[in-house]
């Protein structure tokens, strides 16, 4: 009722008041604040919605979630405030009947998804909201920051060298724990003083110069991949290729990086044939001079150990274990028997090795090696970067699940740094799963030389099944690729293919070049979608700049008792 | 009635509620959100979902005595109902409303008025069911008990 009142009066209600509730920081001024030591608390959510109970419902969860709230009832209040307070939100969540803004609806259809995610939206949650779903809103944030450093980097800035400088010196601590953490106070602030905050209102805001986003949905690379078949792989090139696809708004350069990220997929996989799955043949030695340890891991830990981390976070982990989307911003249901299946499985220590190889590294989310059809590796298990100690060995496992596992590739790379002393092993499990056949091959993995970079994706059914597994190898020596800086930097990250089941297709919910396999079904009006992806992406710049960022996501992909083990290792 | 006999009665009549489908895990959602911080939030988001309702119900029945439908105005209604039954879990209404946005799609005057007294009788069964809940376990606190999860 308090809601409703506050919203017939002024349309608008605000409030910050989860802190006290929660003990949480006393003063919620400023974002920075609470973002500094807290973060995702005190994220800034606009929800706007007409239906005021879900409007109750969903200010109510996201308070839970310390976020700070401010609730409306119509868009065009909305509209007016996000013009008279220009960044002063960092998520806005907006049934999606209301003009531009696309994200909540109790409609599931996938036209109404496409659309949504077209329109700028980058997630799209089906109602009835989850608070499982409301806890990871944050990632849309980080994500975007991210992207937008991808940029900077591109364009070869002055932070570049800042950041390597900073990744440098970092490395030289020896990692403990409060480094992480003052690099995540840095790298939080600097974010909350350049970030523009809103994410969704680019279209309603036409001061905004903001470059559109390249969505490559499944229909998308259909498109891309029937247009590259009927070229030709080899003379394949952009323009063609634009031709064919006739996609209004779609640039030559989102072609270009499309294609190279395919082509490099490509090469992979059959390098892994060749090599019969053992050692990746992309990777060649290790330039030494790389050694830059990301610390964005420790802020993990740091989070972790100092309790930075809400309570509430961790039982998300929980829950979200239980066969409830997250890590990777999914919306999926409850599979309570599957949850079952995945915490039974053995567990994959995931350990990741982010200085380890002696080059910015990238979080390495590790999935349990095995686990039924419909584990959400995405929330579960567990990668932990360990930046502490040069001479361990890391191994990372990819395990994709796949129903339909039949030209299962399994990918494995090691690294040893001499200097570092660290090994590394990255074992990839990746069947490509096939259902809609086009898109048939479940993971691009766009490591050219510097290697650790992997997205898998795998698509998750309904039906339960045992998989089968990672393994750790044994140490290899692997050659990895010389890396410099420069080119890392130039790596993108991959694309993953979507997948869609029974027609519901559900679009990649990453903006740009990041692609989550998203397995829908559908049923009484809801979409499930799970998602099942490794990725170890290697994106120097988050290593060096945005360490928290890098860290903190990570956090909620894995089990609280695992993390800790890991970390305290 | 003493407590403990309350305390089952609840008990009962909320299983029955589920088990006649009434409400689905999602009421069971919302009443894990309520804590200590907001202790009638069930209650409240409730008395929404029946304010609201209510209006849409009104719009609804306006709307298609109109000469000339506006669909489009329906199934905006018809969305926005579904919307809000799912969150508060009344997966009757929620399922009615879904063969009602089809009918509206077809244009299906007559199926539309069907579904409109179908789901006006979800709601008030919904309604008349929650509102019995609720004094049950207004009854319990009155008598000092506690309400059993």
């Amino acid at each position: 009722m308090a809601a409703m009142q506050r919203v017939a009066q002024s349309s608008v209600s605000t409030s910050a008041a989860a802190t006290s509730n929660y003990g949480g920081s006393s003063s919620f001024r400023g974002v920075e604040t609470v973002i500094s030591d807290q973060f995702p608390a005190g994220l800034r959510v606009l929800v706007v919605d007409d239906d005021i109970t879900c409007l109750r419902i969903v200010e109510h969860m996201l308070r839970r979630c310390l976020y700070n709230v401010t609730t409306c009832s119509q868009a065009k209040v909305a509209l007016n405030l996000l013009r008279e307070r220009k960044g002063s939100f960092d998520v806005i969540l907006s049934d999606v009947y209301m003009p531009d803004m696309d994200v909540m609806s109790a409609d599931g259809r996938t036209s109404a998804v496409m659309k949504g995610i077209r329109h700028g939206a980058c997630d799209y949650l089906i109602k009835p909201i989850r608070e499982e779903e409301l806890k990871n809103i944050w990632q849309h944030v980080v994500r975007k920051k991210w992207n937008e450093n991808k940029e900077l980097e591109h364009s070869g800035s002055l932070d570049d060298n800042d950041r390597h400088k900073r990744g440098i010196d970092d490395a030289e601590y020896a990692s403990s724990v409060n480094d992480g953490t003052d690099v995540s106070l840095k790298s939080q602030k600097k974010r909350s003083i350049t970030k523009e905050e809103e994410e969704e209102n680019e279209n309603d805001d036409p001061s905004s110069s903001k470059k559109p986003r390249v969505v490559w949905s499944v229909e998308l690379h259909q498109q891309f991949v029937s247009a590259v078949n009927q070229l030709g792989i080899d003379k394949a090139v952009p323009k063609r290729i634009l031709e064919l696809m006739n996609v209004p708004g779609l640039t030559r350069e989102n072609v270009a990086s499309h294609l190279q990220k395919f082509r490099l997929y490509l090469k992979r996989i059959s390098g892994v044939a060749q090599q019969g799955g053992i050692g990746n043949p992309l990777c060649g030695p290790v330039e030494p001079n790389v050694k830059i340890g990301s610390l964005g891991r420790f802020d993990i830990q740091a989070l972790a150990a100092s309790g930075q981390i809400p309570p509430q976070t961790f039982a998300a982990l929980h829950a979200e274990l239980l066969g409830r989307p997250t890590g990777n911003l999914v919306t999926a249901m409850d599979q309570p028997a599957l949850l079952q299946a995945s915490l039974q499985g053995p567990k994959c220590i995931p350990v990741e090795h982010g200085v380890a190889f002696g080059q910015p590294l990238p979080s390495c989310l590790v999935v349990p090696s095995q686990s039924s059809a419909s584990f959400q590796a995405g929330n579960s298990p567990a990668s932990v970067n360990q930046n502490g100690s040069f001479n361990k060995t890391a191994v990372i496992d990819y395990s994709l699940l796949s129903p339909q596992s039949n030209n299962s590739s399994l990918n494995i790379g090691q690294v040893t740094d001499g200097d570092l002393q660290t090994t590394g092993i990255l074992s990839g499990y990746i069947p490509p799963a096939s259902i809609s056949p086009s898109v048939s091959s479940c993971s691009i993995n766009a490591d050219n030389c510097s290697s650790q970079q992997l997205q898998n994706s795998s698509m998750t059914f309904k039906a339960s099944r045992q998989l089968p597994i990672v393994h750790s190898l044994p140490d290899v020596q692997g050659s990895y690729g010389a890396i410099k800086p420069g080119e890392v930097l130039d790596q993108a990250p991959f694309a993953n293919l979507g997948y869609n089941d029974k027609g519901t297709c559900l679009p990649t919910r990453f903006a740009v070049d990041e692609f989550q396999s998203l397995m829908g079904s559908s049923s009484r009006g809801k979409i499930f979608a799970e998602n099942i992806g490794t990725r170890v992406k290697q994106e120097p710049n988050m290593e060096f700049v945005d360490n928290s960022r890098v860290g903190i996501p990570m956090l909620q992909q894995f089990p609280p008792n695992e993390l800790m083990s890991v970390f305290t290792e | 009635m003493d407590v403990v006999q309350l305390q089952r009665q609840l008990v009962d009549y909320k299983a029955s509620l589920y088990n006649e489908a009434i409400l689905d895990e999602q009421f069971t959602q919302l009443q894990e959100l309520q804590d200590e911080n907001n202790p009638d939030f069930v209650v409240e988001v409730v008395s929404l979902f029946f304010e609201d309702s209510e209006r849409l119900l009104n719009e609804l029945t306006k709307a298609l005595e109109q000469q000339n439908i506006d669909f489009k105005r329906v199934d905006a209604h018809v969305h926005q109902l579904k919307g809000s039954s799912s969150s508060i879990g009344a997966q009757r209404v929620q399922k009615v409303c879904i063969a009602f946005r089809n009918c509206c799609e077809e244009q299906n005057v007559q199926g539309c008025l069907i579904c409109l007294q179908q789901v006006k009788n979800e709601y008030s069964l919904v309604k008349t069911k929650l509102e019995t809940m609720f004094k049950l376990e207004q009854q319990i606190l009155a008598a000092g008990g506690s309400i059993p999860v």
